[in-house]
């Protein structure tokens, strides 16, 4: 189930657009690009089914999260869980622009990444609540969700560990010569971690097909990253240190984050190396689900409500006239696809206790001698 | 057959399996153009080209994530970590990465990769650039770990772990790469996970690892010429997975297990033998268990001080006699 | 339940609890040994009346008590047992709780501890538990003698529990020139028995030599059939033995003890056999009724007991109702042993090394020199109870029989 339509971008990058990409410079053109487009709706860039497929993927990743949500109440989801409500954006954009054989690496709050590179639902859901039909098995659970046949190459939930890992997928791709492109998702605390630094290095040295996307929700975990951080922009203004362009664009904004996923992809596939782009965002949950983000200042959540990236991008569906009843329709196709995964999971039994003794080494087995 | 160097046998197991397989590739800090601090990869380089032989910073977590990233979309990478006490700058990698995406993944992931790095002391490099960490990667589920204490041992066995489709940590040890040993000519690999018989004796069963062996094998000369003691040396070879058929019934023959390991006492390889020992051949022991290893310190670096704490063929020696009885 | 101090044979009145294999609260059984004790005749291990928990110890190590005194209390499975003030009061007693030995010094039982008190090796424990051996017979090549593998199986291929008579182990004199060795308890059961029994009656020796031919013959007819079937070699002592007690039937006074002025003569000929253990002591273990016994069974008999003395496994009742000794020191090869006599016994035999000696035959047509396997046989007797005519008769109707009995027919 849950197999949604991929867009795969052909447009060539324009050289301008990384400069054009930063919040200032959009905040200003938004309003103008909205009227343009309402009236020029021949000249969209992104065009209708890509939309969509951007909406489709916000939806699974929004309605996903909520009934992760709800099964932590009802005491169905185990462990611990990081969940990426208010960050959809980023990973549906990012996503979209790529192509179906590109990798992405992503940290503990991966289920959006994983949904959006078209993990199933139940397989998430499955994996969150222990059971057989886990992506993982349940050998891995929330923070580790993996789907390799998706080119989900796993969610790392040590700061920093992927993002040389990331770099080293982004080596096959350049050596085998597959024009691939490696993406790194991680949050704004990574920024201030040693391997993020040798990555970036190394990647920029070696011009590596590797894309470093920092998902900036200003928080590390409790404490607001601008305290622990000596730049203002916790990855923008790093980018310099290691001869990168600063971008720094608004995360919670679809169609921004996918037009400029589109043009550090071409650069990477055009051999010209990394690029690091921080997209601002907010989670709307706490840290995790142990945490009700009571650190927060009072008004600042509502604030980033309005923000929302999922009734701001049905806004946007509506601006460049697509039909109500397709916006709400693909909707409840998506709540329905979750009630469906939902059930699904909750029918699964847990795995089979032999699964503990599978899957240390190639050969399937677990023995360290003879 | 030809006689090379220890270090030698590394650039030739590297080359003989990069000329195999395309997708064999080496990165580390060093390696290329100027051959490795050891000069254990020269030539490499110019065979095989700035391509497949990568030069890096001195970034050990890049060059960990680069291998692992690179053997799970296909390669099959070789990482040099130039001294392997820098592998604790890089162990997030190593223990909870690499070691653990198989099996956290429900099978989803392979890890053909290896890590070669230079072990242990004897060199008057001090605590930081002198241990001996086999252990420390022994003791992570989900790494092959091997020290080779020959150079044919070493190229059969390098050749075995880049084919391996498992990660294998595999030490060399450093004082060993000067020396000189009969390889045999033309492909050569060897088999993970078996120990060698190198000397068959009744009265006591030395195990060792890497540097220990030659110093083991010495020791049991001594024993013999001298003493009238007839020592068996098993050279465990491999760590994990652990030949431990091999092992027992050696061990089994003489009733008597003397471990010699470099390691700082706890935790050593040779506990978890002996443990294994108490477990499974309880009942074919002759007397105790003898683990000569070196003290629970930090190496110290001069000499005279090293000389003094690494076990010795002398010491070796001294122990058996002593105890064996 | 009480543990009683057991009777160790008709005359002991007393024994010394000399190990405590248990400690208090440990779980006993009546499958492993509870208590060593030790009297003036044997040491023995003692095992648990009934199965249980150990709950009190009354008597420490190194104190003598008569037969019969309750040692020790034994709570069975399932039992209540009602604690009464001076039980309840027992937890504070020094006596009980020094009884209560630290676990680690119980772990390594006295058994499994050579002759030296080295701890035995796994590998050694498992192959003298495997052929059910004792440690303390087997000479130890390791450091202070401590017995390896190797010496085991050495010992095994020697004939097992036969004796291997090896060099005791190297003694360290000291700057005086001498080497203290303290006695050990059979070594001092041993002494004291002998003293008494010197004291006690008046010691006369007799001898007569014997010709063996007609037992060497039978011998050699079945030996090899007889190690195959047995497990183990027809030696000359059953034939000795059953000479003797046929020869008791007719001359029953041997087979007799004193009792204060009178002579208890015996029925029942219940044979006891003296055995060396390794230089270290003497146990002479009984087999009852050993006159109505086959030539083979006694055989059997003899080589039971024996390997039993040898293997600490004797049981009470294999040193009660004795009535004669033999004495064997043939092996070494000796001419003629004067031996003590087993209290309250009153006569005692020795059997020596029977070599081949140039012996006049007497024939029809003359006396002829002949090559024969020859034996002495010492009998001392306790002159109180009978004098040297009946004695020597006694010993010369042995003689008659070993060398007139056509053995090779009893055997076949």
């Amino acid at each position: 189930m849950a197999t949604k339509p991929k867009a795969v971008a052909k447009r060539k990058a324009s050289a301008t657009s990384s400069a054009k990409s930063s919040v200032k410079s959009r905040a200003k053109a938004a309003p103008k690009r909205v009227a343009k487009a309402k009236v020029s709706r021949a000249n969209d860039d992104i065009g209708e089914d890509t939309r969509l497929a951007l909406w489709r993927s916000l939806l699974e990743i929004r309605h996903v999260e909520q009934r992760a949500y709800d099964l932590f109440l009802q005491n169905l989801v185990k462990g611990t869980s990081h969940l990426a409500l208010g960050q959809e954006a980023v990973a549906a954009g990012f996503a979209t622009a790529m192509q179906k054989d590109d990798w992405s690496f992503c940290t503990y709050r991966g289920h959006h990444h994983t949904l959006a590179r078209g993990a199933s639902m139940e397989g998430v859901l499955g994996e969150l609540m222990g059971r057989e039909c886990g992506l993982l098995k349940g050998k891995g659970g929330s923070m580790h969700l993996t789907s390799v046949e998706h080119g989900a190459m796993g969610s790392y939930a040590i700061i920093g560990a992927h993002l040389p890992i990331a770099m080293g997928a982004a080596w096959t791709a350049q050596y085998k010569k597959t024009g691939q492109v490696s993406v790194c998702f991680f949050g704004d605390g990574t920024t201030n971690i040693g391997a993020f630094h040798e990555a970036l290095n190394m990647s920029a040295v070696w011009k590596l097909p590797v894309v470093f996307v920092c998902e900036n929700n200003l928080y590390m975990e409790y404490t607001p990253i601008k305290d622990v951080t000596a730049v203002h922009n916790p990855a923008g203004d790093r980018a310099a240190s290691y001869g990168l362009p600063k971008i720094v664009i608004d995360g919670n904004d679809a169609d921004e984050v996918y037009r400029t996923a589109q043009t550090a992809f071409a650069k990477a596939r055009a051999g010209e190396g990394p690029s690091l782009i921080e997209c601002l965002t907010y989670r709307h949950s706490g840290h995790s689900r142990a945490d009700p983000g009571d650190y927060r200042p009072p008004g600042e959540l509502e604030a980033w409500l309005k923000k929302d990236p999922v009734p701001r991008y049905r806004e946007r569906l509506a601006e460049f006239g697509i039909a109500q009843d397709v916006i709400d329709g693909m909707d409840a196709e998506v709540l329905a696809q979750v009630d469906e995964a939902t059930e699904i999971s909750k029918a699964s039994p847990p795995p089979g206790l032999d699964l503990i003794d599978v899957d240390v080494w190639a050969d399937g087995g677990t023995a360290w001698r003879n | 057959m030809a006689e090379l160097t220890y270090r030698e046998a590394v650039a030739e197991a590297i080359a003989q399996e990069m000329r195999r397989d395309e997708d064999v590739v080496f990165l580390g800090e060093d390696i290329g153009a100027a051959g490795g601090v050891f000069k254990a990869t020269v030539g490499l380089f110019k065979e095989f080209g700035p391509e497949r032989v990568r030069d890096t910073p001195i970034s050990e977590q890049a060059i960990l994530g680069a291998a692992m990233g690179s053997a799970m979309t296909g390669l099959k990478p070789i990482a040099e970590i130039m001294f392997s006490d820098f592998l604790a700058v890089c162990w997030d990698i190593v223990a909870n990465e690499i070691a653990k995406a198989r099996y956290m993944t429900g099978g989803q992931m392979s890890m053909p990769l290896v890590i070669r790095t230079a072990n242990g002391g004897g060199s008057r490099f001090g605590a930081q650039h002198s241990q001996s960490v086999e252990n420390w990667a022994m003791m992570i589920p989900g790494l092959k770990v091997v020290a080779p204490s020959s150079p044919a041992d070493v190229k059969g066995l390098l050749a075995a772990a880049i084919r391996d489709p498992d990660p294998v940590m595999f030490f060399e040890q450093k004082s060993l790469y000067p020396i000189k040993g009969f390889v045999p000519d033309g492909e050569l690999v060897d088999e993970l996970g078996t120990a060698k018989v190198l000397r068959d004796g009744g009265d006591v069963t030395i195990v060792a690892l890497a540097a220990m062996v030659p110093r083991a094998m010495k020791a049991a000369e001594e024993l013999s010429a001298q003493h009238g003691i007839e020592a068996t040396v098993v050279d465990v070879r491999s760590l994990v997975p652990l030949d431990t058929q091999t092992i027992l019934r050696e061990i089994s023959k003489t009733g008597r297990l003397v471990t010699v390991e470099e390691n700082p006492r706890l935790c050593g390889w040779g506990a978890e033998i002996a443990s294994i020992v108490a477990d499974e051949i309880f009942w074919d022991l002759d007397g105790p268990i003898i683990r000569i290893t070196t003290p629970h310190i930090p190496l110290p670096a001069a000499d005279a001080l090293e000389d003094a704490t690494m076990p010795s063929a002398e010491r070796i020696v001294r122990e058996i006699v002593e105890n064996i009885d | 339940m009480d543990v009683i101090m057991p009777q160790l044979g008709e005359t002991v009145a007393e024994g010394t609890v000399s190990v405590w294999h248990k400690a208090i609260g440990d779980t006993v059984s009546t499958k492993e040994p509870l208590f060593d004790v030790s009297s003036d005749k044997v040491e023995m291990e003692v095992p648990a009346p009934a199965e249980g928990t150990l709950l009190e110890i009354r008597v420490d190590v190194g104190i003598t008590v008569p037969v019969g005194e309750v040692i020790a209390i034994i709570m069975r499975e399932g039992e209540v047992i009602e604690v009464d003030a001076g039980l309840a009061g027992k937890p504070e007693d020094p006596a009980a709780s020094k009884a209560a030995v630290p676990a680690r010094e119980v772990s390594i039982k006295a058994a499994n501890r050579d002759a030296n008190g080295n701890p035995l090796s796994p590998a050694v424990r498992r192959l003298v538990a495997q052929n059910s051996l004792d440690p303390r017979a087997i000479t130890g090549s390791g450091m202070k003698g401590r017995i390896k593998k190797k010496d085991v199986l050495a010992y095994l291929a020697n004939g097992g529990a036969s004796r291997t008579v090896s060099a005791p182990p190297p003694l360290n004199f000291s700057e005086d020139d001498t080497e203290i060795i303290p006695f050990n308890k059979l070594r001092k059961l041993t002494a004291d028995h002998m003293v008494r029994s010197k004291a006690t009656s008046p010691h006369v020796l007799q001898a007569v030599e014997a010709d063996f031919v007609r037992v060497a013959r039978a011998r050699a007819g079945v030996s090899g059939a007889w190690k195959k079937r047995e497990g183990f070699s027809l030696t000359y002592l059953p034939f000795i033995a059953k000479a003797v007690c046929e020869a008791i039937r007719e001359f029953p006074r041997v087979n007799a003890a004193i009792d204060g002025e009178n002579l208890v003569v015996f029925r029942r000929v219940n044979l006891c056999i003296a055995v060396d253990l390794d230089f270290d002591g003497l146990v002479a273990p009984v087999i009852k009724d050993a006159d109505q016994m086959p030539l083979q069974e006694l055989a059997r008999a003899i080589r039971d007991v024996s390997e039993r003395a040898r293997t600490n496994q004797l049981k009470p009742g294999d040193f009660t109702e004795g009535t004669y000794t033999v004495s064997n020191s043939g092996v070494f090869g000796t001419m003629i042993t004067a031996p003590i006599i087993n209290q309250p016994q009153v006569a005692i035999l020795s059997t020596d090394g029977i070599t081949k000696k140039p012996v006049v035959i007497e024939t029809e047509d003359g006396d002829t020199i002949g090559i024969r396997p020859v034996g002495v046989l010492a009998q001392s007797f306790d002159h109180r109870a009978i004098d040297g005519a009946y004695s020597a008769a006694f010993l010369n109707r042995v003689r008659e029989i070993i060398q007139t009995r056509d053995w090779a027919t009893v055997l076949s």
